[in-house]
């Protein structure tokens, strides 16, 4: 039933102010982006104006040509797209089985595994630096690959977990009767429906992996091997000076793509969050 | 020595093991010749003729780890330039990792935790807590003051610990702290920051411009060196010679009377949440008129704004009633792990360095002072003759490193306790506290007094103060 005007008024005005917070600090990466660092320091034209130089697609250019930023850009998408693989390979008979296969047990199992999600990297980074030592994989993006998964694939699990007990369990019973195995029932049905949970699981991991900080700084220290988030850290911002136009066209080139995958998954991401939850 | 080892162990394993025929022998060996040939097998640097250790490769590596500088060219004329031509002139392959400077501590406590990562680590302060981990510099040390003459003394006390005798770190650099303030507001009020009464002074009419004093007292490096300096000006020190805690004093309660007369009347509440860059970009936007950093604002300024980075001039800090005692801006502190897989290479890498430091002197735009003044000759000559504007501008960064610039800790040296308490920022929160008003200047004084005592008896049951 459509809205009368007089609802979609309200819905716009509810949701208006939130979009126009939402959107403000992407807004404020664009311009920051496209200014010149004389214009970027006159108070009297920020947030809104322009000023000498600007708009310059300078800090573009330095970050292309003086930075590796396309190499850690390609080492950010190589480090997420392995650990979107691992977690899934992991997570889905691992959610799988705890939501049908395990009983009471399954319940408690899943909340365990999400309380490992919950311990922070500056605890583990120490330790784990000595892991990374001792397996040679310092200064290797296999270093992040491999501990990466350590806390993608519990959250992924968990939420997986929450998304196939949302299944009716007549569906495979349905493809069992039929003489299909639990496997191919697995591929053939429950997969294909819980696919809103998976894309949730994908993007999710795949933003975890982009945003990821702590441990790529500690294990992480050769310009080449640099993913994103360590690159422009370490390269600009040098001692007390920042680089704020390049620092904002290198965090927006990567959100533009992020967020237009969300965008476009939004209703399969929100079903992929919401799976289960009154289960 | 590994490699060694394990190649003249192999031909007796040969014979014990297995029993090889001639046609075996020869089949495999013109194998393994062709993979080495055209297969890409030898390594990297041995086809190119560095290093010249063949099957030593790990002999002739070196790695280093240092912060990315403020000047993009020091970076720039370190990793393309100089470590090129010192890694032909050695045989031995260097490569040079760069760190935000804020994440010194973070990766130096990751490569002791793993014993393993580079072979040479910088530090933009004395690292004396790390004592155990690192090799004792005193041969580089003598090395380098065979060749250079005698260490500056902030670099000294910066670096050597007289109760282990260990030279705990090698100071490269040092960097003067200067005061940056802007001319043309000073000048509205007929007064210059020479002194810290003239400071207060001025404050308020500067703040009523629109243009506050930027003194930090916040958790970053500005603030911890401008306030221990402030501190020395007016006597109060953390410790004395002995390396005893001498905090309560009335000089203590006078500095931070005076520095929460000065936040109530001439800064805004900013400061209390700084980085180590912000005093840099409240600068470049025309609004403070007094920062204490380095030359990273002026330099910054001349790139971008030139008209502004003429009005700002360079002075030594301000007088106090205990005179004028500045601290270093920054210590360039280089280590070498106990766990640093070249040692040798590590220390002659430091002594080379050292020893001729015109390079790193010019290229850091005048940022890294000598820790050995011999090492750059005409100092003096060589500031004068920048280009920036007002002529002369940087001349003042000679007398500023030969007569105010002291160690973190002065009047004694700089030791673990002094290390804790610099990456605590104890003396920032201090200085915080009594200005918003939670504490009295009386009773932070006794209170930090007690911390640090506490923190001191820690050290000294280490045996390390």
């Amino acid at each position: 039933m459509p809205l009368r005007k007089r609802d979609k008024l309200l819905t716009y005005l509810v949701v208006g102010p939130f979009a126009i917070v939402l959107a403000f600090p992407f807004y404020w990466m664009l311009q920051t982006s496209l200014k010149s660092e004389l214009d970027l320091y006159n108070t009297e034209n920020n947030p809104f104006g322009w000023g000498e130089g600007s708009p310059t697609l300078d800090n573009y250019r330095f970050l292309f040509s003086d930075t590796q930023y396309a190499q850690w850009l390609v080492n950010t998408v190589l480090v997420g797209l392995a650990v979107v693989a691992i977690t899934l390979l992991v997570s889905l008979p691992a959610g799988y089985a705890l939501a049908r296969l395990s009983g009471r047990w399954g319940q408690s199992l899943g909340v365990g595994l999400f309380l490992v999600y919950l311990v922070p990297p500056t605890l583990l980074f120490l330790p784990l630096s000595r892991v990374i030592a001792e397996a040679g994989l310092q200064d290797r993006l296999a270093s992040l690959i491999l501990v990466y998964p350590g806390f993608t694939i519990p959250f992924a699990t968990w939420l997986l977990m929450g998304f196939f007990k949302s299944i009716p369990r007549e569906l495979e019973d349905a493809a069992l009767v039929d003489g299909a195995s639990r496997l191919r029932s697995l591929v053939w049905i429950v997969f294909p429906i819980s696919l809103p949970g998976i894309l949730t699981v994908v993007i999710f991991t795949f933003s975890l992996c982009v945003n990821e900080f702590i441990y790529a700084i500690a294990f992480i220290t050769n310009s080449d091997s640099k993913v994103v988030s360590t690159g422009i850290y370490t390269e600009l911002i040098r001692g007390d000076v920042f680089y704020w136009g390049a620092l904002m066209a290198s965090t927006l080139i990567p959100a533009i793509p992020l967020a237009l995958l969300y965008n476009t998954f939004l209703d399969r991401f929100i079903a992929g969050f919401t799976g289960g939850a009154f289960r | 020595m590994a490699d060694d080892t394990r190649h003249t162990d192999l031909p007796d394993e040969e014979v014990a093991g297995s029993r090889t025929t001639r046609r075996e022998i020869l089949t495999k060996a013109g194998v393994g010749s062709l993979l080495i040939v055209y297969g890409g097998a030898l390594p990297r640097t041995a086809a190119a003729s560095v290093p010249k250790y063949r099957g030593r490769e790990l002999a002739g590596t070196l790695r280093i780890i240092q912060w990315s500088h403020f000047v993009p060219a020091y970076d720039k004329w370190f990793d393309d330039i100089y470590i090129k031509r010192w890694g032909q002139a050695n045989d031995t392959e260097v490569t040079v990792d760069h760190i935000n400077q804020a994440d010194i501590p973070a990766r130096a406590a990751a490569e002791v935790a793993a014993q393993s990562g580079h072979d040479i680590f910088f530090f933009l302060s004395p690292p004396a807590a790390y004592e155990d981990q690192v090799l004792n510099h005193a041969d580089i040390v003598q090395e380098v003051t065979k060749k250079r003459g005698k260490m500056k003394t902030v670099a000294l006390k910066s670096t050597y610990n007289p109760r282990t005798k260990k030279y705990f770190a090698f100071s490269d650099n040092y960097v003067p702290d200067p005061a940056n303030y802007r001319t043309d507001l000073w000048g509205e009020t007929g007064l210059r920051p020479t002194t810290w009464d003239n400071v207060r002074k001025a404050a308020p009419k500067l703040r009523a411009m629109g243009n506050p004093i930027g003194i930090g007292m916040s958790n970053e490096i500005d603030s911890n060196m401008v306030l221990m300096s402030m501190m020395a000006c007016f006597g109060s020190f953390i410790q004395n010679k002995e390396q005893r805690v001498v905090l309560r004093s009335k000089e203590t309660v006078d500095v931070l009377r005076f520095a929460r007369e000065l936040y109530r009347t001439g800064m805004s509440n900013e400061i209390f949440a700084w980085t180590a860059a912000s005093n840099n970009q409240a600068m470049l936007a025309g609004r403070l008129s007094l920062a204490m950093n380095a030359i990273s604002i002026t330099r910054s300024a001349e790139l971008s704004n030139p008209e502004l980075a003429s009005k700002i001039e360079l002075l030594p800090i301000p007088r106090g009633p205990n005179g004028r005692l500045g601290l270093e801006h920054v210590m360039g502190a280089y280590v070498i792990w106990k766990f640093a897989r070249n040692k040798a290479m590590a220390k002659k890498f430091l002594v080379d360095l050292e020893t001729k430091y015109i390079g790193a002197f010019e290229n850091s735009k005048f940022y890294n002072f000598p820790s050995w003044p011999a090492s750059v000759p005409n100092i003096a000559r060589r500031l004068e003759r920048d280009t920036a504007k007002p002529a002369g501008k940087y001349k003042v960064l000679g007398e500023i490193a030969d007569k105010y610039t002291l160690n973190p800790g002065w009047p004694g040296n700089t030791n673990a306790a002094i290390d804790e308490i610099f990456n605590k920022f104890l003396i920032p929160q201090m200085f915080a506290e009594v200005a918003q008003g939670k504490r009295t200047p009386e009773e932070a004084a006794r209170v930090y007094d007690r911390t640090f005592r506490v923190i001191f008896q820690r050290w000294r049951n280490l045996k390390k103060i």
